[in-house]
């Protein structure tokens, strides 16, 4: 579990305050309690080689901006804002159509997850699993674009469905139905976990 | 519920919605149901793990960003909604309207018709000395007390 999904709201409050006024060390605590999410957000919609600099963009821009931070949602909640607004600007900026219909290849079928340790199951287990998660992200790539995004920030950001709903500006209502077909559907095309 | 849960509840239980309470209780006491749910929620951890292994060094990238500060936040201009600009629009009028109020009413309270019967007499009696002065030029050729009309024609040559 995320270190920054700990939500603790008072504390980060206090120490907005404290950041407000220059505090750099506040801040540093601030960044310390949510970089994850915010380049696990990122990495959803500009891919792994630049969710580094869109985080790090996205953490300066919300110290730049904290003094407007009016504490109507969470900290997390206006972060992850931020975080999603500077990667589809930059996406724009790239005249891309959609979120990461480029996603870049990762090679996870022969590499970064063959680094992931696993000693429940042997080579060929491993294989096959790596092959699954590989077909899980061509899959998620499928996805409508709304669903696509509503699955990643659910699961990969680990957002709750009422803070995706806050981010995304959209009805928990909606956010639930996304969520549901963007499963089911996943569901449904990898047959074997029917 | 005996029988098991069908591919909608599936996949609602994985996404995390909330089940009917008879779905609810079958998938507590169904671990057929509850392997299907785990499965691909299984998959899912295993896609967000790979992620994780590309993750950057957090401390690495906390330095960097602390080094892009500002020494404070910037305040940023004042962007106001779009919502609250009538009532902007609206605040302003009613100030103006108050200051020129202001205005008006610190000046002293005065009848146009008073104000104005001094300077009037005034320049009647000023009008009336000029016009009873003799000694004025040009008033001397109307004076009354000419005896002989026909001077007015001689141009001085008599």
């Amino acid at each position: 579990m995320d270190d920054s999904r700990s939500d603790s709201p008072k504390e980060d409050d206090a120490l907005v305050l404290r950041a407000c006024n220059g505090d750099h060390n506040a801040f540093g605590e601030l960044v310390n309690r949510h970089q994850r999410r915010v380049w696990m957000v990122c990495r959803q919609y500009v891919g792994v080689d630049e969710a580094d600099a869109a985080a790090q963009d996205s953490l300066v821009k919300a110290f730049t901006r904290i003094g407007d931070f009016d504490r109507r949602a969470a900290f997390s909640t206006w972060l992850t804002r931020i975080a999603i607004n500077t990667c589809l600007d930059g996406l724009r900026k790239r005249r891309r159509e959609s979120l990461v219909t480029e996603e870049p290849d990762d090679g996870e079928t022969g590499g970064l997850l063959a680094q992931v340790p696993d000693d429940r199951v042997g080579p060929e287990t491993r294989l096959q699993q790596q092959q699954t998660v590989a077909g899980l992200r061509d899959r998620e790539r499928d996805l409508p674009p709304k669903q696509r995004e509503i699955f990643r920030l659910r699961f990969y950001a680990e957002m709750e469905l009422e803070e995706i709903a806050r981010t995304l500006d959209i009805h928990v209502g909606t956010v639930k139905t996304q969520l549901h077909r963007a499963v089911h559907r996943l569901r449904g095309e990898l047959g074997a976990y029917r | 519920m005996n029988t098991h849960l069908d591919e909608q509840h599936i996949s609602a239980a994985v996404a995390g919605l909330d089940l009917e309470p008879g779905a609810g209780e079958h998938l507590a006491s169904c671990l057929s149901c509850r392997q299907r749910v785990a499965a691909f929620k299984d998959l899912i951890d295993a896609r967000g793990a790979q992620m994780a292994a590309e993750m950057p060094d957090w401390d690495r990238q906390r330095e960097e960003i602390l080094l892009q500060l500002p020494t404070n936040p910037v305040g940023r201009p004042m962007r106001t909604r779009r919502w609250m600009r009538p009532l902007f629009a609206a605040a302003a009028a009613v100030l103006v309207i108050v200051g020129l109020e202001l205005i008006w009413s610190s000046t002293p309270t005065s009848d146009p018709a008073v104000e104005l019967k001094v300077p009037v007499e005034q320049i009647l009696a000023e009008v009336d000395a000029i016009l009873a002065d003799e000694s004025l030029p040009g008033f001397e050729s109307i004076d009354p007390g000419v005896e002989d009309p026909q001077s007015y024609f001689d141009n001085g040559a008599s």
